[in-house]
């Protein structure tokens, strides 16, 4: 299975993956979230898991079960770990370990390292017996509502470490905080390559046509993510260039604000024939990965953002991308190197334009970008990340693999 | 290339970054933090920055930040000018850094914040380093394995190995010059300024300087 990454990943990357995997083979490395199916977590644990294993580790994926109830709680923790004023009373938390604790019961945590995904997990930790055990936090702290974040340290101080995306969305902690950014994967549907036939196909069934240059941002219906903005700019490019502009996304079903925003989305698209709204079915991994290799420049004007692995995706397929300057993005972007970051619809449209009478500055930019992703957001180096923290815990901090 | 030469064996070098939970939110907070964060934080914000590739004009991440994110562009070019090799010990780096910081403070007008979100955050990391299974016996193998290993690779050789060695010598020159005799050519590549090319650009200048030895040697009649 490694071998399928073979002048793909960087060379480096793999041999290192097999000499931690010598090392740590046989030992058992535990993976806890809280869904198998959806979202960025579960989407690189299903790639994950199985490269794990080939490398001779005895890995595991367990999900937690919760009710309704428990998932609203979390979903307020969630919130209120990214900033919002949202208060979670004793009882919450007591019900948020309530469910942990019968998940303690009912999984096998016995495991020689145990990564925990997110706050939904968390407390898993106050039953642990062996191993170490790591806190993998995917969203940022670095301005948690008070309360909820003394709850969330009071945990944190249980386990051995904890790993953040990125260095700004780390809380202050007692414990080793190591940055590992997450990744896509090469082979996966979303990012592997397709053949003429397959763009033909797709770019058919969804009615895009092929005699322009192609503006197009993947994301959610989520105003964070400016789509209305993204519209604005647009037409400012418009009176200057001929162009189409694809707006793709696919339903989610836990954010009920998503079909207010494609309702105002479409309404503000208006007539438009040359703009695209497209609503993608979950699973629309080949047809994302066609639009992005049918894009000229790919865009992800967000306000507020995770990661944003979209930028990465877009770059991996060699494209220029204009991004906002938000969560992970001006990592992924070297503003004028292998793409633009933005602040404003005008910054937008200006980067549009200029790379649509750029081509050759927008193929350079292109091609940094593919090159940025290969040596800094692909799979092998996350795991790569993930076993080089286990390894230096069990050598007490350290690093340094003899030769 | 006869017997008894010691084959120059490539290296790689892989860094996971960890935090300090630490971050400066503007120039008098960063000369504070200068003055107190671990000697392995100083290293990683400076001799580690070669590793990102550096593509802009910066030499560390100081001057990075201070740069872009400030917008102190005299202050920045003063600390890009400060070159860490030439310290024998962390603590001397320290105090050149926080001497320039220090003069900056001193003068009108007060510098800016940065924006939330853009702070300076101090790392350290932890770093491995292993093989990568390819060596050279002689200039030919070392040219075409110089072409193809990974970036890390010619970080660890050519900017690492400074901080190794005496004489701010790195592992190339020295294997050219003291295993292969080529003293000339090892001089060569020991004065590439590692201070003024992204890594493929130290890349570039090896296989140039290397390809035309070979060149050389391949014309020579006996």
């Amino acid at each position: 299975m490694i071998t399928g990454y073979a002048g793909i990943s960087p060379k480096g990357d793999l041999l290192l993956l097999q000499r931690l995997g010598e090392r740590l083979a046989g030992k058992s490395f535990l993976h806890v979230n809280s869904t198998r199916l959806g979202g960025g977590v579960a989407e690189i644990l299903q790639r994950m898991v199985p490269i794990l294993k080939d490398l001779g580790i005895e890995a595991r994926w367990e999900i937690i079960e919760g009710d309704q109830k428990f998932f609203d709680i979390t979903k307020k923790i969630h919130n209120a770990l990214q900033g919002d004023q949202v208060e979670i009373t004793r009882e919450m938390w007591e019900y948020h370990h309530e469910v942990n604790k019968k998940n303690a019961r009912k999984l096998n945590l016995d495991a020689d390292a145990v990564l925990i995904h997110d706050p939904q997990p968390v407390a898993l930790v106050e039953f642990r017996r062996e191993g170490r055990w790591i806190w993998r936090c995917h969203i940022d702290l670095s301005n948690p509502a008070v309360g909820v974040a003394r709850f969330i340290k009071r945990y944190c101080r249980r386990y051995d470490a904890a790993i953040f995306s990125v260095a700004k969305f780390v809380m202050p902690m007692a414990i080793d905080q190591f940055i590992i950014q997450p990744s896509i994967d090469p082979l996966s549907e979303k990012n592997r390559e397709v053949t003429k036939e397959e763009i033909q196909e797709t770019a058919g069934r969804l009615q895009i046509p092929r005699d322009r240059p192609l503006l197009l941002q993947v994301s959610r219906y989520d105003r964070f993510k400016d789509p209305i903005g993204v519209i604005k700019a647009y037409r400012m490019v418009k009176k200057y260039n001929d162009c189409i502009l694809v707006l793709a996304g696919s339903p989610a079903t836990d954010d009920p604000e998503g079909e207010v925003v494609l309702t105002a989305v479409t309404e503000f698209a208006a007539d438009d024939p040359d703009i695209h709204v497209l609503l993608l079915p979950p699973n629309s991994d080949r047809d994302i990965n066609v639009l992005q290799r049918m894009a000229t420049v790919i865009l992800q004007k967000s306000f507020k953002e995770g990661f944003g692995l979209t930028v990465s995706e877009g770059m991996w397929k060699g494209k220029p991308v204009i991004g906002g300057a938000a969560g992970g993005i001006p990592v992924q972007i070297v503003n004028g190197v292998n793409g633009f970051l933005v602040h404003s619809v005008e910054g937008a449209a200006f980067r549009m334009r200029q790379l649509l009478n750029n081509p050759e500055m927008a193929h350079e930019m292109g091609e940094r970008g593919r090159d940025h992703v290969r040596t800094n957001f692909l799979i092998t180096r996350q795991i790569r990340d993930y076993l080089s923290v286990w390894y230096s815990l069990e050598k007490g901090g350290r690093g340094i693999l003899e030769p | 290339m006869g017997k008894g030469i010691k084959p120059f064996e490539f290296k790689e070098c892989v860094i996971v970054p960890k935090s300090t939970g630490k971050k400066a939110r503007n120039l008098r907070e960063l000369r504070s933090l200068l003055g107190r964060v671990t000697d392995e934080s100083i290293s990683h914000h400076t001799y580690q920055y070669f590793l990102s590739g550096h593509v802009l004009e910066y030499t560390n991440a100081f001057a990075h930040w201070v740069g872009e994110s400030l917008g102190e562009k005299g202050l920045s070019e003063h600390l890009s000018n400060i070159d860490p090799y030439s310290f024998s010990e962390i603590e001397l780096l320290r105090n050149e850094l926080l001497k320039a910081v220090d003069s900056r403070l001193e003068a009108p007008p007060r510098p800016r914040d940065a924006a939330p979100g853009d702070e300076f955050f101090f790392s350290e990391s932890i770093t491995l380093t292993f093989p990568v299974r390819v060596r050279a016996m002689n200039l030919a193998e070392f040219l075409m394995a110089v072409r193809y290993v990974d970036r890390s690779s010619i970080y660890y050789h050519f900017y690492e190995a400074r901080t190794r060695l005496e004489g701010g010598a790195d592992d190339f020159s020295k294997w050219i010059s003291g295993s292969l005799g080529q003293k000339d050519l090892g001089g060569k590549i020991k004065s590439i300024d590692p201070f003024m090319h992204t890594l493929e650009g130290i890349r570039e200048h090896i296989l140039e300087a290397v390809e035309e030895q070979v060149r050389k040697q391949m014309e020579e009649l006996s």
